[in-house]
């Protein structure tokens, strides 16, 4: 019953999306335009719809950013209308095609982004002066082919490695800041037997490649340069410093807790934070689950390949926001992503939410001292996003989903290194023209 | 001639009376069946012709189609969610019924005395749990870390989707098992009591008496299995998410359906991909659904009581 129940549900939700997706393009008018006025009485306010996948800052949104700017801004209403994560991406594309958009549209990074100012969604951004606040690196995942910009960043996430401080202690362990040390420091834990080094299963593939490969590979591929080769064509999964990643990632395996193969990401979380682990390879986005119970966390970044050599620190660009091309309030709208640029926001922003990090130029100071510990890690390092999002993706099989289930094989199945960047390499080849 | 005409009259006015009973009571239901079951059904085929990824929807015929069954990937995708689909249906068909006969003949059998009532709502109780609640109770249970199972069954690929439709099994056991049930209560007592006399044992009594009087239910209640798992989707999705591995192992038409036409965050939405494939399963249940009612249905043997 409940099956059917579901299912009716379903089909229901994608007759909203189709019927609402062939509603006549003739009413071409953001969603905003019908709420003006409603806002408190004072009818002269101009109320622009903030679109978003993250239905948990409602509260946040309603009760303390945009208060914050709607008191400097007393003209402008802001309203922020998310819908739900794995809807996301479908229901913009209907709501923008319909007709119906928010005004500022919350914009996905790379290759979703991209096809959608390929499809006109955005306003254009270049000359703004809103764009200085930040450097090339953080404006890229949201720019055309030809480098124009769209979107203004709002947060970017960081993966690296928490750590028990009492079992590091207990054991008389230093925090390890080359492979060689990192594997020590598995192996002396596994010794020891108390504990369990790593707490990382692969149920959940995705974190094998956000958490792992992408986290310590940049150290072999060296970052941008690997990254860009890739796109470019120049590079291949199957070259020596590629492999080499895929060979660091394949010597974690002996470290893993047992019946890895089903644990999921809930349940690593819950080891490391339950003290039974030592190690636990994350996003900066659980801060706040890994300290619950007021374990002594701390944390570092991905190791270098030898002592005194290059770190890389994986700072994947999250989210930005950009302006509806066929919002009313254009005017107000840039006035908004001005503010979103300004240390005022970021700082507010980012100290509601800790595990996100601010991607302008201008220093920001957090007060959670376990996102200033992460943002510290970016000091000295070079930062490079995921290696699989940026175009690499946008054809099939999408290389990132392709990583993440050869990763799972490479720990359940033992596909080797080899194997598995020769099966990647094919997979882009087939469709990925650069690469062909 | 007069009364003739009257009759006439009359007849006229109550069958149109009868026409307004029929309409009041079947439009509310057809309103709601073809607002929120047939309209979206044809919108969907309708919108498996066209491509819109460039922003204007245009006719592409069957190029959808043609893409799905002949792009390397998407096609290793759908024979392989779809191989998985019959495996999910079959063992519910090989396991589901005959534990639900099981149950059923022990209700009533008599044996469990006043304590039936009891034991039909504890079995039934599962089929009313939200499949989140079930998947998340289950993956704790055999969690190997925590739970009661050394062996990683959901991280195997060869143990996962068994291991995730013996769960679906263990929920939805109570529905063959309440049709079951109905159909034994049916039977009249004064064919058992007569069996009895003529000296029938309880087992040839349910195997040549009581089984071949519910048997047409069989029938029914595999092809409502059928529908069912072939519209599956909730409890993989709730265990594994819309890329369910490992290695797509447990990914069935449902959850290939949601990741094509919803995307992930790396991947774009690609609703008309996602209309094609829904049109596709539309399609499979349909041919399957027709051919058993057409076919099979009519020659089930009822007998009169």
């Amino acid at each position: 019953m409940q099956a059917i129940r579901a299912s009716v549900a379903l089909v229901a939700a994608a007759a909203a999306v189709l019927t609402s997706a062939c509603a006549p393009s003739a009413h071409r008018a953001p969603a905003g335009e019908h709420a003006s006025g409603a806002a408190g009485g004072s009818a002269e306010k101009v109320v622009l719809t903030l679109g978003s996948w993250r239905t948990e800052d409602l509260a946040m949104w309603e009760d303390e950013i945009l208060p914050a700017f709607e008191k400097t801004h007393p003209a402008i209403d802001v309203k922020f209308s998310p819908i739900n994560t794995n809807e996301y991406n479908a229901a913009i594309q209907s709501q923008v095609d319909g007709g119906t958009g928010p005004d500022l549209i919350t914009c996905r990074p790379y290759d979703v982004n991209r096809a959608w100012i390929k499809k006109g969604y955005f306003e254009k951004l270049d000359g703004k002066p809103v764009l200085d606040s930040f450097d090339a690196l953080a404006l890229d995942p949201w720019s055309d082919d030809a480098g124009s910009r769209y979107c203004v960043p709002t947060a970017a996430v960081l993966a690296g490695f928490f750590y028990n401080k009492d079992i590091f202690a207990e054991l008389n362990l230093q925090v390890p800041t080359t492979q060689a040390e990192f594997l020590a420091v598995l192996k002396a834990v596994k010794d020891n037997g108390k504990y369990a080094p790593l707490a990382l299963g692969s149920s959940e593939s995705w974190q094998l490649a956000y958490n792992g490969l992408y986290s310590i590979g940049p150290a072999y591929w060296k970052g941008e340069e690997g990254r860009q080769g890739l796109i470019k064509g120049t590079k291949k999964v199957t070259d020596p410093e590629f492999v080499a990643a895929f060979e660091a990632f394949e010597q974690w395996k002996p470290y893993l807790p047992k019946g890895f193969e089903s644990l999921k990401y809930p349940d690593m979380t819950q080891l490391f934070s339950l003290g039974k682990a030592a190690i636990l390879p994350d996003g900066s986005w659980d801060i706040n689950q890994v300290a619950v119970g007021g374990l002594n966390v701390g944390v570092f970044g991905p190791p270098a390949i030898t002592a005194g050599g290059e770190r890389y620190l994986q700072e994947m660009p999250d989210m930005a926001i950009g302006v509806n091309a066929a919002s009313k309030h254009k005017a107000e709208a840039d006035t908004f992503l001005a503010w979103t640029a300004s240390p005022e926001f970021q700082e507010l922003y980012v100290n509601k939410l800790p595990g996100f990090f601010s991607m302008g130029k201008q220093p920001v100071t957090y007060t959670n001292t376990l996102a200033q510990d992460f943002a510290n890690l970016k000091q000295g390092a070079k930062l490079t996003p995921r290696l699989g999002l940026d175009r690499l993706s946008a054809g099939t099989p999408p290389f990132d989903d392709e990583v993440w289930r050869v990763l799972q094989l490479m720990y359940n199945e033992d596909l080797s290194a080899q194997k598995a960047t020769e099966e990647l390499q094919k997979g882009l080849t087939s469709w990925y023209a650069p690469q062909q | 001639m007069i009364d003739g005409e009257r009759d006439t009259l009359l007849r006229t006015r109550a069958s149109r009376a009868h026409y307004r009973y029929f309409l009041a009571f079947t439009v509310p239901a057809l309103v709601v069946y073809v607002v929120f079951a047939a309209l979206p059904l044809v919108n969907s085929i309708y919108y498996s012709l066209f491509d819109t990824d460039s922003g204007v929807a245009t006719f592409v015929g069957l190029e959808n189609y043609v893409y799905l069954f002949t792009n390397p990937t998407t096609s290793e995708r759908f024979w392989n969610a779809l191989t998985n689909n019959v495996e999910f249906f079959a063992i519910h068909l090989l396991v589901e019924v005959p534990v639900g006969l099981l149950l059923a003949a022990l209700l009533t059998s008599g044996r469990l005395r006043r304590s039936t009532g009891i034991y039909r709502t504890l079995l039934f109780i599962p089929t009313t749990l939200s499949v989140v609640i079930v998947g998340f109770v289950w993956r704790l249970i055999i969690n190997p870390l925590w739970g009661l199972v050394d062996f990683p069954l959901l991280g195997d690929e060869r143990t996962a989707l068994p291991t995730i439709s013996l769960m679906s099994v263990w929920q939805y056991v109570g529905i063959p098992m309440i049709f079951l049930y109905a159909a034994l209560l049916a039977i009249p007592g004064d064919i058992l009591e007569a069996a009895r006399v003529e000296g029938a044992g309880s087992w040839s009594t349910f195997w040549r008496i009581k089984f071949p009087l519910i048997a047409p239910q069989f029938g029914l209640i595999a092809i409502l299995t059928y529908i069912w798992t072939f519209n599956g989707f909730d409890l993989v999705f709730a265990l594994n998410g819309s890329a369910p591995g490992p290695n797509y192992s447990t990914d069935i038409l449902g959850t290939l359906f949601y990741r094509t036409f919803f995307g992930s965050s790396g991947q774009l939405a690609d609703l008309d991909l996602g209309a094609t494939v829904a049109s596709v399963i539309f399609l499979i249940i349909l041919v399957v659904t027709a051919a058993y009612f057409g076919l099979l249905h009519r020659r089930l043997k009822s007998y009169e009581l």
